[in-house]
Order: structure tokens, then C-alpha cells, then sequence
């Protein structure tokens, strides 16, 4: 389709698309002017353009339904319920035949005659808008009424409906509103103890919410084509105006964003689009005389990535000097040239975004405006997105920007500070150091405090300092860090008292007099009905100078995962067990907590068991093999395979492990201890709780044990070995790992010089052996299990 | 004009509003302090799953709220669409005005005229009727204007 015929469809639907309203309000008041006058400039202007290209059936319909509003507008004729539908059909039938223009295919073959004789005076009144002919399925009129027809990307069209914007936005909050009341319903649930008959269908009620939770921030989606539209029409008159050639191409209008970040991105993108054009491209015969084309590429391709959308505009012009750049930021004071002599390519083409900066020799109309591209940076930081430049000169320039899908609900960390809460966004928070932790080295140079993080000193202020909270009694260093990366790629840490929670946050929007100071970005409820304030970090930053400036910004790496980075802190269970010991297991082996009555333990056999459903179940973690209660709080742990139950006496929370784990090496149990708001936690050892408890035979990795050929080892001590984790050597050619032999017969075979490859338990006969004791009574199970222990410790190690 | 309108005491004056401007009025509950607001917002609190904004009517005018008693509950109120739960001394009744609201001369004195919209009669006397938006604004909204 070649360039011209483009810029025509593009601007009858952009004019149907502004005009679409009005169609509809003149059906209802076939007698309002204003309307009137809306249509005939519609069907005037296809009428005109018509005439450059060869289209005859367009320009016939256009021309007839153009005469019946020219006689309207005259007053020659009075605009009747006939001539509206007749009017709407003809736009209809305009509106298919320029999908078919789009799509490069041919419309099918007919006749307008019964539209244009409808639009005659005294006809016949269509009865209904008639049905379009369409050339194949895809391409579909989706709301007759309005007009405005979208050819689908696929084969099939989906049905659409319009709704107001304000419907829409009633269900997005009644919705919000519902994941607040479960969170207030989970936190009263969680204080009322585990209640089988509650939890499930609270569960699912969570699962659904989620569910309508994701289909409702779709439905506040818009694709990024209503962005898109208007691009080829500023493309086409600032290159008009400017004497370059400039062909767009754009990408991804079927990327979908919440229609705030649309009219957010707008501006910034216009912006860059201007700036392109202005500044990027050279003029067709210094293009020629590089070698390129005549004709620029201006290309714009928006595409999603995990929770972030990235719109990269860039083209093929002459690419950012960097010299000039330096040059410039030099003369404005951005920079000294001792600096400049140390920075890259890179990090002095980033000086754009820098405030007070224009690389134009002369102010043109088109982007010397006055706003610069440190307006579009704050811009976009202000709604968590990010702004990136790279230039190969000669080449051309490209603009990545950096969008976050969605502003109402957010992921949130929750910290206090002299005794109140405030709430910072996941997406910001790059780490939480603990103030016990070693690695903080926290320093003071002047009246700046520093911490060093990953070997780099960033700067650090506290909460209570920033909001003018009275003071805490806690010293400088003592303080829980949160470091934070702003979307510029700048660290800095933020002094809290402790770490609460993290969870969605469902933020809203605070009043014009609070927002004022800039140091809040919205608010939010907790779990308990509480709402708490959700800190604008980039406004705090920029207030408290912690953004550095143009002189050590460091670019941030392409696409930083913030979400690999939260995931490298792992979740487990808090509780408490009858030791009193806090402990915390692994988030994902817990499956479920039970609470199960004394009576479905039993603690008959080697080792406690526990009836839960009907399905018996190894128990772990009673107080020295007793059941301390009527009724036993148990962790359902799961490695996928086997179950095994935990007693204990307390759940407390799910909690982030953001600590170091400090190794416990001398007990296997345990995976190390770490710190959870300030208190040591024993993290127990998964693995190993596992492999000593875990129902799964795991018979290849079980060690091997000989036991005598007696009938009385085969029907008393079989059992007792299998249980203390041992399978029992087949016959006499088995791999053994340990052996137990009757010291009698042991000592025989020792007389008779045989070699024992393994460790050997010796049993006696008799329960007293005064000077034998490297010997175990054959009754004596403890001892056994204990030896048995023992000899796979002394394998292991 | 008949208009329902809601009394209320504020600085131990009796002022109006126009019913159809207050959404309800509430027990307040816990107020989450904001630092470094203006002293005249009180903070926020929740009103079902909404954050309201708690505005001191008293501060708002540039009066000590020291001075004056405090109802347990507020009036909720919407302006250019945010809520905020304004406190004030008492609330007393609702009631029905009569007339439009109307200049005295020499005005209200400095901290009324900026809020009110005048004298408006009612079935229990005399009250301010008041300037929702212009009460919100604060005490330092002429100054910040000017």
C-alpha cells in the first residue's frame, strides 16, 4: 500500500474516531447543527481525498451523502430520522470499504445505487442499517452504530461492546475494594486459628478474586494503536514542515496498557517523536550523500515484558554526537571537563535527560519548545517508568521507554518508623539489609551518611528524617536499610525502624493537599483496615538529592530484573515449636496447617504418627514424645513426593529471609539461622527432614545393614533397623554399608582373621557388660538406634 | 432556595453545609498521622476500603483547636472528588434553609470571610454558610495565591 493511501485511511479513522460520538449524539437530535456540521466535515473531507486516488465508488458515495448534508446545512431540507440512518449507512459502507483500502484487499464488486438513492429526499427509509457485505470474515463491523469498524488481527473477530469509562472504573475499585475486605478477612481468619471448614472455600474465594482481579486490569487495557493512530499524521506534517522525508513504521499496537499510563506515555512520546524529526534526521540529499536513503525510518515499537511495557522509538538519521553533548553540558555547568575526560560514550549521551539541556543550535518551532527531555524523564519516573538513549553516530538513535503495566494495585513492602507505617513499592526496593548485618559499614562523610552496598558507598537517610518524625533512640548504623534503585539505576538506602509485610497494595490516591509535599505517592489499607501512606521514593530522592547527578549517573543495565532480584529472597513459615525455639521452615515445603486432636496421634510405634485424613503420616517435633495438648498445631510439609507432619506450638507468619543465613554445620537438622525482624530464627533443613523422615522408601540412597542370619534378627531387630533407616542386606553377596553381628560370633570371626569392609555393631546377650561397652545389648534399642546413628554419621562424614 | 442543610459547631460558631455536599457522617476511627502535611490536615483514615482525608476545620480557618471541643464523629464530605472527614466542634442537626445565602456588611471577620459564602437563615437561626472548597484549601491557600 503505498505511503499516501496509508495517511488517507489513517486520517478517516482518525476523524471517525473523533467524530464517532457525534454520530451518534446526531441520531438521537437529527436537528442539532453543531453535529451536522461534524458529519459534513466527516464526509467532506473523504469526498476531497478521494479525489487523489482512484477510488470512484468512494468519492460517489462520499459526494451524495456530502449534497444531503450540504442541503441540511442550508436549510433546503430538514435532517429526518430517514436521512440520518441513510447518512449512517453510507458512513458504514465508507468505513468497510477503507478497512478493505488497509487490508490491500478488493471490495467486493456492487453497488452503492441503493445507499445513494436512500439519501434522496422523500425515499424510502432503510428499515434498518443495512448489513455491510464484507469481503471475507475478517473484516467486521463491530458497532454499527458508532461506525468505528477495526479490522481484528486474527481470522475471528471478537464481539465487543462499549461501556463508559466510569463503569468501567466503579468495577475496577468495587474490585480493589473486594481484595481489601478478603486481606481484613485472611488477617481475622489468621488470628482465629485454622478452621478446615473456613480456609477452603476462603481459598477459593482468594482464587476467584484473583481471577477477576486480572480480568478487570485487562478491561482497563487499551491497545497501544489509540496511541499509535496519530503518530503517522505527525510524522507526515513535521517532516512536511521541517523538508525531510520520514516513513514510520510502527509495532505492537496490539500491546494493551491501562489507559491512565496511555495518556501518561502520550506527551513523552510525541516529545521524542518531534525530537526525532527535528533533530535525528538529516535532510533527504545529506541522507543521500551519507549513503542512505532518501527516505528516513522512523520506527516505534511498543512491546510487554513481564509486568513492564517497552516502547522503543528509533530511527536512522545521523545518531546523538557526543562531542557536541559533552561540549554543551560543559558550557551549561553539568559538567567539568576533568569529568567528562572519564566518561563513556554511554554516560555522556545520557546528559539529555539531564534538566536544562537542548542540543539544538537553534530553536525550531517543532521541538525548541521550551521543554526539554528531562521533562519527559520526570515524566515517565513519575509513573515508575524509565527513559534510556543509545546512539551509534551516523547510524541512528534509539529511545527505550520503560513503563510499568498498571498504577492502582502494586506489590508493596510495609516499614515502620518512629511507631508508623508507610508502604514503598516492590518494584523499588532492591534489597533489605538488617542492621546487625555486617555488611552494612555504615559511614558518615560530612554531613552525609553513607552505607556501602555490594562494594559501592550509595548515600542513606532516614525515614524519621525525611517525614520530620521525632527522632528514635536507635543509633545512625542501627537501622534497617532498604535499599532502593530508582528507575534512573541510582542506589540509595532509606533508614527504617523495621520491615512489616509485603503484599498487593491497592493504592489510591490521596488529596491535592497532602500530595503537595511530593513525598507521597497515594495511600493504601493494610490488612487490618489501617491505611498507611505509600512514599513517593523518586520525589523523596530527588528532594534529598540522593539522585546523583549527570556526573557519576550510571546507565542502568538493560531490563534489570527487579523480579529475579525479590525472588533471590525466599519465603518460609515462622513458628514457633515446643522448645520454645523460633524456627521457620522453607515457604514452599509447607502445604497445609493442621490442627489435629491428640487422640489421631499415636505414639506407639519407633516413631510418632499422625491420622490426618485417613492417611497415616510420619510426626516430627513433639516434646520428647509426648502430645502436650488436646489438640496439636501441625505443619503439613511436603517435598512433592512424601509428607511428613512438624508439631508446633505456634504458627506465627510467613516471612522474607532477607538475612544472611549463617550454616549450622554440627546439626543436620537445621539449615542454618538467620534473622527475622531482629530475632534469631532457626531455619530448619528441609533435606534433611526429609531424607530421616519422609514416608518415600528411598531405597538407593538408604544405607545397607547385615544383620545376623538368625530368625530373631529377621523378626525383632529387621524392623528396628528399617525404622532407624537402614535396609537390610538381601543375601550374602549384597553391598553392606554397616554390619551387625552377635559379639560372640564377631569375636569368632575375628579369630578366624576376617576382614570387616564395614563398620560392625556388636550386640551381647546379657543387659550388664562391665569393660565391653563398645558392644550394644540386643534389647537395648536406644543404644542400637543410637549406634546405628552413629556408624552412618562416622560414613558420612 | 429550600435546601437541606447540615449544622454544625465549628470554633463555637454555628455554621452550615449543603446536605447534598456531605456523603455521610462517620465515628472516626484511628487517624494515621501524615508528616510534614499541613497542620490543619489531620491525617487519613478508612471509611470502608476508602482513605478519607481528615481535615481540622478549626486549624483549616487559622483558629486553635485547642480551645474548642471535639466531636467524636465528621462529616464526610466530596470536593472535586476526593472524600474528607471534616472535624469540628459539634454536630448539631439538619435542617432547612431559608433564603440565599448573603453578604453581611463589613464581612465575617478575616478567618470566616475566606470560608464562608455568606449568611444564610435557617429554621434555627443565623448560620455561616460555608465554602466546602475553600475550607479545604487551608489557611495558607491566600497567602500561597498571592
Amino acid at each position: 500500500m503505498d505511503e499516501l493511501l496509508a495517511d488517507f485511511v489513517a486520517e478517516t479513522r482518525e476523524m471517525l474516531e473523533a467524530s464517532a460520538g457525534e454520530i451518534v449524539a446526531w441520531e438521537a437530535d437529527p436537528t442539532d447543527r453543531a453535529r451536522l456540521d461534524t458529519i459534513f466535515r466527516f464526509v467532506h473531507t473523504v469526498k476531497g481525498n478521494c479525489g487523489f486516488f482512484d477510488l470512484p465508488r468512494l468519492a460517489a458515495l462520499s459526494h451524495a451523502a456530502e449534497d444531503a448534508l450540504a442541503d441540511c446545512r442550508s436549510e433546503r431540507r430538514t435532517a429526518d430520522a430517514a436521512l440520518v440512518t441513510a447518512v449512517l449507512a453510507v458512513i458504514d459502507r465508507i468505513v468497510a470499504m477503507v478497512d478493505a483500502i488497509e487490508a490491500g484487499e478488493t471490495f467486493p464488486e456492487g453497488d452503492d445505487e441503493d445507499l445513494i438513492a436512500a439519501l434522496e429526499e422523500g425515499a424510502q427509509p432503510i428499515t434498518a442499517a443495512p448489513q455491510i457485505e464484507t469481503a471475507d470474515s475478517d473484516t467486521v463491523v463491530d458497532d454499527e452504530q458508532t461506525g468505528v469498524a477495526r479490522k481484528p488481527d486474527g481470522p475471528l473477530a471478537q464481539r465487543s461492546i462499549r461501556l463508559p469509562v466510569d463503569l468501567l472504573d466503579r468495577v475496577m475499585s468495587g474490585v480493589s475494594d473486594m481484595v481489601l475486605a478478603r486481606n481484613d478477612l485472611a488477617h481475622r481468619l489468621r488470628e482465629a486459628g485454622t478452621q478446615p471448614t473456613i480456609d477452603g472455600p476462603f481459598e477459593r474465594l482468594t482464587t476467584i478474586l484473583s481471577d477477576v482481579r486480572d480480568a478487570i486490569t485487562r478491561m482497563r487495557m487499551q491497545r497501544m494503536e489509540t496511541l499509535f493512530s496519530a503518530m503517522p499524521r505527525l510524522v507526515r506534517d513535521l517532516s512536511n514542515d521541517l523538508g525531510k522525508q520520514v516513513m514510520i513504521d510502527l509495532e505492537g499496537g496490539d500491546v494493551e496498557l491501562d489507559r491512565e499510563m496511555i495518556e501518561m506515555v502520550r506527551d513523552p512520546l510525541t516529545h521524542i517523536i518531534r525530537n526525532a524529526i527535528d533533530h535525528g534526521f538529516e535532510t533527504p540529499s545529506d541522507r543521500l550523500k551519507a549513503g542512505k536513503r532518501e527516505i528516513g525510518l522512523l520506527s516505534i515499537s511498543a512491546r510487554q515484558s513481564g509486568n513492564t511495557i517497552s516502547i522503543v522509538v528509533s530511527d536512522d538519521g545521523r545518531g546523538l554526537d557526543h562531542d557536541k553533548i559533552a561540549a554543551k553540558a560543559e558550557t551549561t555547568g553539568l559538567i567539568t571537563s576533568a569529568q567528562r575526560q572519564k566518561m563513556s560514550r554511554d554516560a555522556l549521551l545520557q546528559l539529555i535527560f539531564e534538566p536544562g539541556f537542548s542540543t539544538a543550535d537553534q530553536v525550531s518551532n517543532v521541538s525548541g519548545r521550551g521543554v526539554g527531555l528531562d521533562v519527559v524523564q520526570d515524566n515517565l519516573e513519575r509513573i515508575g517508568g524509565s527513559i534510556q538513549v543509545s546512539s551509534t553516530v551516523g547510524v541512528g538513535t534509539l529511545f527505550t521507554l520503560q513503563i510499568p503495566l498498571t498504577l492502582s494495585i502494586i506489590a508493596g513492602l510495609t516499614v515502620e518508623t518512629s511507631d508508623q507505617r508507610f508502604a514503598i513499592p516492590q518494584s523499588y526496593v532492591e534489597e533489605i539489609i538488617h542492621a546487625s548485618s555486617k555488611v552494612l559499614d555504615f559511614t558518615r562523610a560530612g554531613e552525609k551518611a553513607l552505607v556501602t552496598f555490594r562494594g559501592e558507598r550509595i548515600p542513606a537517610v532516614r525515614l524519621a528524617e525525611v517525614l520530620g518524625l521525632p527522632d528514635d533512640q536507635l543509633a545512625d548504623g542501627e537501622h534497617t536499610k532498604v535499599v532502593i534503585r530508582l528507575a534512573s539505576g541510582d542506589l540509595f538506602a532509606l533508614g527504617v525502624d523495621s520491615i512489616h509485610s509485603h503484599g498487593d497494595l491497592v493504592v489510591k490516591p490521596l488529596a491535592p493537599a497532602i500530595m503537595k509535599n511530593r513525598l507521597y505517592a497515594g495511600s493504601t489499607l493494610l490488612e487490618d483496615g489501617q491505611p498507611v501512606l505509600l512514599l513517593d521514593v523518586t520525589s523523596i530522592a530527588g528532594q534529598y538529592e540522593l539522585v546523583s547527578d549527570a556526573r557519576n549517573r550510571r546507565l542502568r543495565t538493560h531490563e534489570t530484573g527487579t523480579e529475579d532480584e525479590q525472588g533471590a529472597a525466599s519465603r518460609a513459615m515462622l513458628f514457633t515449636d515446643f522448645a520454645g525455639r523460633r524456627c521457620a521452615v522453607r515457604l514452599e515445603l509447607v502445604r497445609r496447617i493442621e490442627t489435629t486432636p491428640a487422640s489421631a496421634i499415636d505414639l506407639s510405634g519407633p516413631r510418632p504418627r499422625v491420622v490426618i485424613e485417613g492417611v497415616i503420616l510420619p510426626l516430627i517435633g513433639l516434646p520428647d514424645g509426648s502430645v502436650p495438648s488436646e489438640k496439636v498445631r501441625l505443619l503439613r510439609l511436603s517435598d512433592g513426593s512424601s509428607e511428613l507432619l512438624h508439631a508446633v506450638r505456634e504458627v506465627d507468619d510467613a516471612a522474607l529471609l532477607t538475612d544472611t543465613l549463617k550454616p549450622v554445620p554440627d546439626d543436620p537438622e537445621v539449615e542454618a539461622v538467620t534473622l527475622v525482624d531482629g530475632k534469631t530464627v532457626t531455619l530448619l533443613n528441609g533435606h534433611e527432614l526429609f531424607a530421616r523422615h519422609g514416608e518415600v522408601q528411598q531405597s538407593q540412597d538408604r544405607p545397607v545393614c547385615r544383620l545376623p542370619e538368625t530368625d530373631w534378627a529377621k523378626t525383632i531387630l529387621a524392623p528396628l533397623v528399617e525404622t532407624a533407616g537402614y535396609d537390610i542386606a538381601a543375601d550374602a553377596d549384597a553391598r553392606e554399608d554397616i554390619a551387625i553381628w552377635f559379639d560372640d560370633e564377631y569375636e569368632a570371626a575375628l579369630a578366624l582373621d576376617m576382614q570387616f569392609e564395614t563398620p560392625v555393631i556388636r550386640l551381647r546377650n546379657v543387659p550388664d557388660a562391665a569393660g565391653t561397652s563398645d558392644t550394644v545389648y540386643r534389647y537395648d534399642r536406644d543404644g542400637l538406634i543410637e549406634a546405628l546413628a552413629k556408624a552412618r554419621k562416622r560414613k558420612a562424614s | 432556595m429550600n435546601d437541606l442543610l447540615v449544622m454544625a459547631q465549628i470554633a463555637s460558631r454555628r455554621c452550615a453545609m449543603h446536605a447534598q455536599d456531605v456523603e455521610s457522617v462517620i465515628e472516626i476511627g484511628t487517624v494515621t498521622p501524615v508528616p510534614r502535611a499541613p497542620a490543619f490536615i489531620s491525617g487519613i483514615t478508612a471509611m470502608r476500603s476508602q482513605a478519607l482525608t481528615v481535615i481540622d476545620c478549626r486549624r483549616a480557618m487559622g483558629f486553635d483547636p485547642g480551645q474548642f471541643a471535639l466531636d467524636h464523629r465528621a462529616i464526610v464530605v466530596a470536593v472535586a472528588g476526593y472524600s474528607y472527614a471534616l472535624r469540628i466542634d459539634m454536630i448539631e442537626d439538619i435542617t432547612t434553609g431559608s433564603g440565599d445565602p448573603a453578604p453581611v456588611p463589613g464581612g465575617f471577620g478575616t478567618e470566616w470571610s475566606r470560608v464562608a459564602r455568606g449568611l444564610i437563615e435557617t429554621r434555627v437561626g443565623p448560620a455561616l454558610l460555608l465554602d466546602l472548597p475553600a475550607l479545604i484549601a487551608g489557611p495558607d491557600a491566600l497567602g500561597a495565591a498571592a
